[in-house]
């Protein structure tokens, strides 16, 4: 599992630095005591030392006892040496005086010496806490201090969008040679990756708009033809499939090179677009027709409904999706529109679709074999409320196509 | 009636002219911006068909000077942008008319038909065709001195097929130039149908001869 790059160095820190300190600590109270023996063993040997040297000199007034400083015995020590062995240390030493063995036993305290390893100790502890709080801290703020221009270009990428024609600033002055190095490899990157995008696009329109040409000398020479004296019904016929195809050819054209433009954000007037009333229009054109194939209309139109938008692509958009329920109706269908300051619902009756709905709005791609159709009007549709941040949205259910296309 | 064309495709500009010739226009064609400016000095034409993208210059160009040097011949952009901008643009200039390629022909002709009726109508706006009698400003259509109640596509697709009387128009022409929006948006051709049968219904009903003929498969002809 992946868990951001400050909690990870942390998590880590909190793991190994105890570690250390802890071995640290050891090594440490085995100095200690190391220490802490070797003076102690000084400091009896001391003692002995003094203490014989005293008894040497006087011997017969010298106290042989003094309790928790010295004993001296005669031969060997006779008492029970390790009585208060917790609080005290001794040294047993064996001398001669005049042939005579004396046995000598200092004591010292040990009580100080455990003492000072307890507050040694303590004050090891709290050291070992305030470092760790520490170096946690000092991290934490250095490595945000050191990441920040990473997170500034993560925010940057995130928000680019190729399609928007905007370019991508990275700062490669941040102070961090990787992170000068990673912008810059971004940014080249990105601007290889905009320069065959925007070619593809300036490709399809170039392409779509030289077609052009030859499709108009086509059309022409057809019309030219239909007139030509003794034209059979023969080359008539061939002619018509000739013209359909061309006619169907220009009009696929027209539509990529719409969708090229389109992309290209080649349409930047915009104004308040009437709605209501371009709707209205287009409903008494089509249904005109469409009543004599036997589909019933029904329009509910609220008043003065407008969009700030380019008209001619806006007449496109709802154009569109009005023929679509047209077309993709059935014999003696229907088709109900409903426009609102909220949106454009058309619902239709008509046949289920054959391809998956969710690809309804990509290109070329058709409902059914249909000649009447380029199989871009639906992705003009989705173009066109893209880049005015409309919603659409399909659904069908029982027979009814739902096409809603909601207003921002 | 003398006309001017300036199309930079020979392919196309022969099309175009032996159209216009075909109506006994007398039509020149050129091809390039200094053969048109020559002839746009030299003589005076009742109507220009102007491309607008033009090996030597744009025809904007040369709308300019010709405009410039007061003259009033008749100006018909067509070109390969449908640009607003561009339309606009030539409209200031001082073109008459703008048409997007590619165009049908009956479509280039019925435009320069218009700009000739306007510019020479005096004061008349009456198309006579036989019994038929249009009306352009009032849009009454009579024929036989009885009217024949159209819808406004029924009248426009009228007037259309008088405008190219004796030439087959076909169905696609038909459906872009009755469509009230971008062209690129017009409906199939299937829609042409319906009207057409309309209109002839109507016509019948008010004792107007059959005149318009249905030319195999390849759209309508109104004789005359």
């Amino acid at each position: 599992m992946s868990r951001p790059l400050q909690q990870r160095n942390t998590r880590s820190l909190l793991t190994w630095l105890p570690l250390v300190m802890l071995a640290g600590s050891v090594f440490l109270y085995l100095i200690l005591m190391g220490h802490i023996r070797h003076m102690k063993h000084q400091q009896l040997q001391r003692k002995q030392d003094n203490v014989w040297n005293a008894f040497v000199l006087d011997t017969l007034h010298f106290p042989m006892k003094m309790p928790g400083e010295y004993l001296v015995t005669r031969g060997s020590p006779k008492e029970n040496l390790t009585a208060d062995s917790a609080n005290q240390a001794w040294l047993t030493q064996l001398h001669r005086l005049d042939g005579n063995p004396y046995s000598v036993t200092t004591y010292i305290a040990a009580k100080e010496f455990r003492h000072l390893l307890i507050k040694v100790g303590i004050a090891e502890g709290i050291i070992f806490i305030v470092l760790l709080v520490a170096i946690v801290m000092v991290n934490r703020r250095t490595s945000s201090r050191l990441w920040a221009p990473f997170y500034v270009t993560m925010n940057n990428i995130r928000g680019y969008d190729i399609r928007q024609n905007k370019p991508l600033s990275l700062d490669t002055t941040t102070g961090t040679e990787e992170f000068d190095r990673l912008n810059h490899t971004l940014s080249s990157l990105i601007g290889n990756a905009d320069q065959a995008y925007r070619n593809q696009k300036q490709f399809t329109e170039n392409a779509s708009h030289e077609l052009q040409t030859p499709l108009a000398i086509i059309r022409s020479k057809v019309e030219l033809l239909t007139e030509a004296p003794g034209l059979t019904e023969d080359s008539a016929q061939l002619l018509q499939e000739i013209n359909d195809a061309n006619e169907r050819l220009s009009q696929m054209n027209k539509n990529l090179l719409l969708l090229a433009r389109i992309e290209n954000s080649q349409y930047p007037e915009t104004g308040r677009v009437e709605v209501s009333g371009l709707l209205e229009r287009l409903i008494t054109f089509l249904e005109d027709y469409y009543t004599n194939e036997g589909i019933k209309t029904k329009a509910t139109i609220e008043a003065g409904v407008d969009v700030t938008a380019n008209p001619a692509l806006i007449e496109i958009l709802v154009n569109n999706l009005l023929r679509n329920a047209y077309i993709h109706n059935v014999p003696r269908g229907w088709v109900d529109v409903r426009l609102s300051g909220k949106g454009l619902v058309i619902k239709n009756s008509g046949p289920a679709l054959e391809g998956d709905p969710k690809r309804l709005f990509d290109r070329f791609r058709k409902g059914r074999v249909d000649n009447r159709t380029t199989g871009l009007g639906l992705a003009l549709v989705q173009q066109i409320a893209q880049l005015y941040s409309f919603d659409v949205r399909y659904a069908y259910e029982a027979g009814v196509h739902q096409l809603t296309l909601l207003f921002r | 009636m003398k006309l001017l064309v300036v199309e930079d495709e020979p392919s196309l500009l022969n099309s175009i002219t032996r159209y216009f010739r075909q109506e006994q226009f007398l039509c020149e064609g050129v091809t390039n911006f200094t053969d048109a400016l020559r002839r746009m000095e030299d003589l005076s034409y009742d109507c220009i068909i102007l491309d607008i993208n033009l090996p030597g210059g744009s025809g904007l160009r040369l709308l300019k000077y010709l405009r410039e040097d007061k003259k009033k011949d008749g100006v018909i952009i067509i070109s390969a942008r449908n640009s607003l901008d561009d339309k606009i643009t030539g409209l200031d200039y001082g073109a008459d008319d703008y048409l997007t390629k590619p165009f049908h022909l009956p479509e280039l002709s019925a435009r320069v038909k218009a700009l000739l009726r306007r510019k020479y109508s005096d004061g008349s706006s009456i198309v006579d065709l036989d019994s038929l009698r249009i009306d352009l400003d009032s849009r009454i259509v009579t024929s036989n001195n009885k009217a024949i109640g159209l819808s406004k596509i029924e009248f426009d697709l009228l007037l259309f097929l008088v405008t190219n009387k004796n030439r087959v128009v076909s169905r696609q022409a038909i459906a872009e130039h009755l469509y009230d929006g971008p062209a690129d948006q017009a409906p199939g051709p299937e829609f042409v149908y319906s009207h057409i049968k309309n209109l002839k219904r109507k016509m019948k009903e008010k004792g107007c001869p059959d005149i318009i003929q249905t030319v195999y498969g390849l759209g309508y002809k109104l004789v005359v």
